[in-house]
């Protein structure tokens, strides 16, 4: 018979235990952590949404491999094997492992970037971001004009918009330190980019002659995507779609913590050996030598394992289809959510959500406060906390979109978890009206949304 | 295992620099102690229960019990390993222009120092210098090497000064607690701090407790605390005494260089709460900094370093004196005596050693300490050594045995062995990818 059901494709060999607690408790515990869920204790969180990045339970195989790995400080045999599966995967001859995806960023990016320089991207990541300007660089986003309208339905709603990048790229020639296109678009909602928008994107870098980088860190999500909805796609399998990608880039930047489903790890692939031999300088000064980088010898052989495991049918599948059952539950319920569902997380549009709340009381923020008080969920604004800039004159200049993400690792939670999610968003729905805003109390210069204190508004 | 013929072949694929040789055709691999220990199983255990939340993991507070318990610091940052931790603190504490005075150089110490226009000013002393002294405290600090800085420089250019234990440059010797009580007292006079490079504190605690007057019925585990309370602040790599294959961290007793530090590590490492590294290897660290100074840990670890050097002292072999805590130096100047420096006597040696046996070992001479950054010509220290580091934990005595007669066997055809030239050389710590050729 065909199911309609989906199951996780894996039995649990080992548990770890959830501290359940009171709504009064995780009031005092919100309190504490100055109403910053990055300041939380992970101890007293129940149903962790914060992040799919290093949160991924890892597989029997992978546990197998992490015994096997050889800490050896140069050469290592966990490495060769790491490389190997890297270049087979990307085609690309030069690996650099890091011991994270921001790590690689900061090297390539601060080789690449400068005062003066351009990034362009369909949008950049927070620490994307932070990595460039830190360099004195301006990063430039330019998703397509379907990403801002969080009701569109669009299959591709993560492609970069062509055309403006062509205008970019003449507006900015010789200043352009890379184009990025970032698989799947995160901070645009977890949404994919289709292989006729690289294609594209390609095309126009190889004409201006700039660097065309890939931040590869969901590219197998994204492949489940371009074989579903990608006319002449059905056919080819899901790494052979992620190979296709990577075929038209230059280089490549993973964070492996996320499709690779490890808990630590990451590496820059790149094709030009004097860009790569520039990198592994400061590699070697910042990360560890560059058969290591920074890892440990298992942790490479879990990545070398974890490479191969997300491009197995069954798996991404289960993957993808959880994320979207939890999301078309939402959207049930009347919650308004970025559509179409993305692969990782699903998206709340917090504006839409409590539009009594203006961009600077931080609508994102109240609603992370609230899924927190109310069910122990921890879960992180994507919007003016994060993305928000002053104006010269001190007020706030908002995000286009106040998002929270509801982030989902990979192979920990089930179904059981899922619907305790669904249920505390139908009391959210119901308290809509009486949630009030927070307004910040203390914030650092970069990243603020890791560290900034906050105060909820009387 | 390998025959010398295919040890022949891995050694020229890898420009007879031996950290480009594959682990896989290392035999006994004595390269570094730094990530290659063999954890405990209470460590293994440890990784199992690990956290990986991004945020606030359970394991990250243990880490800061551990840490406040064993070494006494108020705020830690973790790093995904020490490099990371150095990098932080020059960023936030050098300016362009500023002096570190430190008990000799470290490679990536002195880097980061540089990147952030700092010039390293070496204070240890001259008994460090000299392979045969055998004075028992080669860390110590020439209190008149750094007063002269003080008066030269004025105390304001001296963000800090750079204390290592044990001193890895010199042959992994220790620093007197005496000394560093003088230093804290200097420096306390012209309000300079003191920031702890504290890789192998406990091998120097160790060290103290065997050969310093009135320390003798110490703990360990007192002495690194005592050592710590003399200092503000820490980097520690703890993939050495630590016993774990990565991590590290940065410690300090200063709220603002906390606070700076914590928005800072987020765009180098990962959130301060994880600094780069997953939840279980926090785990391991916690637990491998309290067993790092454990008395019978450390006697058995300094025991089979001495137990090695013994031997080839008795065999006479030349190297420095005394014998260091974490693994024995070759002095390739005086094994070596008819190659120049300019031929790279420690590197030679360092090949010939994995040639007979397949013992890999590093170059600490010429090729480590670069070149000048005024003048660009090399730096040409006094020391030429070849150090033969031992991992913690991994090897036996018969390993140990092997080695000894390896050494031993090179010795006795040293007359025959010729230097090399370099043949490409990397802009910046050289010696981690030079490619040489023989003569």
């Amino acid at each position: 018979m065909e199911h309609k059901t989906v199951i996780e494709p894996f039995k649990i060999k080992s548990v770890e235990p959830i501290s359940v607690s009171t709504e009064v408790e995780r009031t005092q515990y919100l309190k504490d952590a100055h109403y910053n869920p990055f300041l939380l204790r992970s101890d007293n969180v129940i149903i962790d949404f914060m992040t799919d990045s290093g949160t991924s339970a890892m597989s029997a195989r992978q546990w197998a491999g992490m015994m096997e790995g050889d800490e050896a400080y140069a050469g290592s045999r966990s490495w060769e094997r790491m490389e190997r599966e890297v270049r087979d995967l990307t085609g690309m001859h030069y690996i650099l492992p890091t011991h994270q995806g921001r790590a690689a960023e900061r090297i390539i990016y601060g080789h690449l970037g400068g005062e003066g320089k351009v990034f362009i991207s369909n949008t950049h990541f927070d620490t994307t971001r932070a990595n460039i300007e830190f360099s004195g660089a301006t990063a430039i986003d330019i998703p397509i004009a379907e990403n801002k309208d969080t009701a569109l339905q669009h299959p591709f709603k993560g492609n970069m918009d062509v055309a403006a990048l062509d205008m970019l790229l003449k507006e900015h020639k010789g200043h352009v330190g890379a184009v990025i296109l970032t698989v799947t678009n995160n901070s645009g909602g977890g949404q994919p980019v289709s292989m006729a928008n690289a294609e594209g994107v390609a095309a126009i870098c190889k004409h201006h002659g700039v660097l065309f980088l890939l931040d590869c860190c969901r590219i197998a999500e994204n492949s489940w995507f371009i074989k579903h909805r990608e006319d002449g796609m059905e056919g080819v399998t899901y790494r052979e779609i992620a190979q296709r990608m990577f075929a038209l880039t230059d280089g490549a930047v993973m964070s492996a913590k996320k499709d690779a489903l490890v808990n630590m790890g990451g590496f820059l692939a790149l094709k030009n050996e004097a860009l790569a031999e520039a990198c592994v300088n400061l590699l070697i000064i910042t990360e560890g030598f560059a058969t290591y980088g920074g890892l440990s010898g298992r942790d490479m052989e879990a990545i070398a394992i974890g490479l191969q495991e997300i491009f197995d049918p069954y798996y991404l599948d289960y993957r993808i289809k959880s994320t979207q059952f939890l999301g078309r539950k939402m959207h049930e319920l009347g919650v308004p959510l970025m559509l179409p569902i993305g692969g990782h997380a699903v998206y709340v549009d917090a504006k839409k959500l409590y539009p009594h709340i203006p961009s600077n009381e931080y609508p994102g923020q109240a609603l992370v406060c609230e899924l927190y008080k109310l069910a122990g969920i921890r879960t992180v604004e994507i919007g003016s906390v994060m993305f928000g800039t002053y104006n010269a004159d001190g007020t706030l200049h908002p995000a286009p979109m106040e998002l929270v993400r509801l982030a989902i690792p990979r192979r920990v939670y089930t179904q059981s978890h899922i619907e305790y999610v669904i249920e505390t968003f139908a009391e959210i729905m119901k308290r809509r009206d009486t949630v009030r805003g927070v307004k910040i109390t203390k914030e650092p210069r970069f990243l603020r949304h890791f560290t900034a204190h906050f105060e909820p508004l009387p | 295992m390998t025959t010398r013929e295919q040890r022949e072949e891995a050694l020229k694929e890898a420009g007879y620099n031996t950290f480009l040789l594959k682990s896989e055709h290392v035999y006994i691999d004595l390269l570094t102690d730094s990530g290659t220990s063999a954890m405990s199983d209470r460590q293994w255990a440890g990784m199992m229960m690990g956290d990986e939340a991004y945020a606030g993991s359970r394991n990250f507070y243990n880490l800061e019990a551990a840490i406040q318990k064993h070494y006494g610091y108020k705020h830690i940052i973790p790093t995904h390993q020490g490099r990371g931790a150095e990098n932080l603190i020059s960023r936030i504490l050098i300016k362009p222009g500023d002096i570190i005075p430190g008990n000799m150089y470290f490679t990536t110490t002195k880097l980061h120092q540089e990147m952030a226009g700092g010039t390293f000013a070496d204070i240890i002393v001259d008994e460090a210098h000299d392979a045969n002294s055998t004075f028992p405290f080669k860390g110590n600090v020439d209190l008149k090497k750094l007063q002269a800085l003080i008066d030269e420089h004025g105390a304001a250019r001296i963000p800090y000064v750079s204390i290592a234990t044990t001193v890895n440059m010199a042959g992994g010797q220790p620093i007197s607690l005496a000394n560093l009580k003088a230093v804290r007292e200097l420096t306390k006079k012209h309000s300079i701090r003191i920031i702890h490079d504290m890789t192998r504190v406990a091998e120097n605690a160790y060290m103290i407790k065997l050969l310093e007057e009135g320390q003798g019925h110490r703990s360990t585990a007192d002495i690194v605390l005592e050592l710590c309370s003399l200092t503000d602040g820490a980097t520690m790599s703890a993939k050495k005494d630590a016993l774990v294959n990565i991590g590290g961290f940065l410690a300090t007793n200063e709220w603002d260089v906390f606070e700076e530090a914590r928005n800072q590590v987020v765009i180098f490492e990962g959130l301060h709460t994880y600094g780069g590294l997953a939840g279980r290897d926090m785990e391991a660290m916690a637990i491998g900094i309290s067993e790092s100074v454990d008395e019978d840990h450390i006697r058995a670890r300094v025991g089979q370093v001495f137990y090695l050097g013994r031997k080839l002292q008795a065999a006479g072999i030349p190297m420095v004196k005394p014998i260091g805590t974490h693994g024995v130096f070759l002095d390739a100047k005086a094994f070596l005596p008819h190659v120049p420096q300019l031929a790279f006597p420690a590197q030679t040696l360092a090949a010939e050693l994995y040639l007979d046996a397949g013992v890999r070992t590093m170059e600490r001479g010429i090729v480590s300490a670069g070149r000048d950054k005024e003048t660009g010509d090399h730096c040409y220290p006094e020391l030429e050594l070849v150090r033969l580091t031992i991992p913690r934990r991994v090897y036996t005595q018969a390993h140990m045995d092997v080695i000894a007669e390896s050494v031993q066997r090179v010795y006795e055809r040293r007359d025959s062995i010729k230097g090399m030239r370099m043949i490409y050389e990397p802009k910046y710590l050289r010696f981690f990818q030079a490619r040489f050729e023989t003569l």
